[in-house]
Formats: structure tokens, sequence, C-alpha cells
């Protein structure tokens, strides 16, 4: 169960990283984000994001056009 | 130290505008330092009141394609691109720099540039200042 949902659907690059970078700078370590992007770009955009800013996606699924990250703060 | 690219900006189209936006805006995100350095017409992107066009359209569209890809842009989110840049430099991770020589050359004024740029710079300053990076020409 994430602590935080982001629903970025409809929204186009960069505004699922940028909106995924403000949201993850609100959060405390060990909480989990959960990232809803249709943006097919977001699948290697947002983890090139969190390859950067070293918090970990533990998980991605892809249900047709919606792309759902589970993400951890560091 | 921070990753830093160096951007060499000579257009001064909507393209170009929004290329710089999007880098810019996105590295800040990445915690990538991003230099901007606005030479020849590129400079018009920094001088107040100025409104980019789309150089890739035929010449009676290039003003209304601009408005155009602005409203779908906003659609995607993007409603703000200044306001968006204004934050990236806030954070400390986008600068804007006027070329020096383009504005004697142009006879552009300190008071035509907007104020979140930073103050003019030649050559040589860019290039010591991109010297441990990349430079990129858009």
């Amino acid at each position: 169960m994430a602590d935080l949902t982001l629903n970025a659907v409809g929204k186009k690059c960069p505004m699922p990283v940028l909106m995924t970078k403000k949201e993850l700078k609100k959060m405390s370590s060990g909480q989990t984000l959960e990232l809803i992007v249709d943006d097919k770009g977001a699948l290697k955009d947002v983890p090139a994001l969190i390859n950067k800013t070293g918090d970990m996606i533990s998980e991605t699924k892809v249900d047709g056009e919606q792309i759902t990250f589970m993400i951890q703060k560091a | 130290m921070a990753e830093t690219i160096n951007y060499i900006v000579k257009d001064k189209s909507f393209e170009k505008f929004a290329m710089m936006m999007l880098l810019g805006t996105t590295a800040d995100a990445m915690d990538i330092k991003s230099n901007f350095f606005f030479t020849f017409w590129g400079l018009n992107l920094l001088k107040k009141g100025y409104k980019p066009k789309v150089a890739g359209m035929p010449f009676p569209m290039k003003g209304m394609a601009a408005g155009m890809f602005k409203k779908r842009m906003a659609k995607f989110g993007i409603e703000d691109p200044w306001g968006m840049i204004k934050e990236a430099i806030e954070n400390g991770n986008m600068k804007l720099y006027p070329c020096q020589m383009t504005m004697d050359l142009m006879k552009i004024k300190a008071e035509d540039i907007i104020d979140i740029a930073e103050a003019p710079v030649g050559a040589a300053a860019f290039l010591e200042m991109s010297a441990d990076g990349k430079i990129v020409s858009l």
C-alpha cells in the first residue's frame, strides 16, 4: 500500500518527471509513492529520474496505456 | 561535483525556447546543472515581452502555430513555461546567460533583458564554466 498517490494521467514530458520529483521532495525516507501515468516516454524517463535521485522503483505495472510505478523514497 | 551540461542557444524560435525549457527544468529535477548561453538570434528569447514563433511552419502560420503549440502543451501540463524555468533557476540548477558581444552587436540594453537572466558573459567566461562539462548547441 502506497503512502501517497500521484495521478499524472494526461501529462506529457517533462511533467510526470517534474511532478514526481516535487512529490518525492515532500516525502520522508521509507515512504512509498504510487505514480500513475499514461505518457509512453515515462517508461524510460521515470527510471532515469529515480536513478539520479537515488530512490527506488519497487514495482512497474503496465496495463494498456496506463503505467503504475511504486517508488520508495531513500 | 554536480554534473553540468552547457548549451549554446543561437535561434529565437519557439522550438528552441521549448527545448531550453524542457531540458533545463528536467535537468533541475535530476539535479543536473544547466548553463544556457544565448547568442546571436537566440538572445531574443531573453528579451522582455518577446514572443517566439514556430520556425518550422510556413511564413504566415509561424505566430499562429506558436499559440496552438502553447495551448496543446498547456493540456500536457506545461501551463506556465517561464514559471517552471524560474523555479529551476531558484533551485540553483539552471542559469541563463546573455552573450555580451551579441548585446553590443545588436544594441540590446541590459534593461531589455528579463530579470531572471544572469549578467551577460563573453565567450571566454562561457568556455571556462563549460570546461569540465559538455557543450551542446541548440
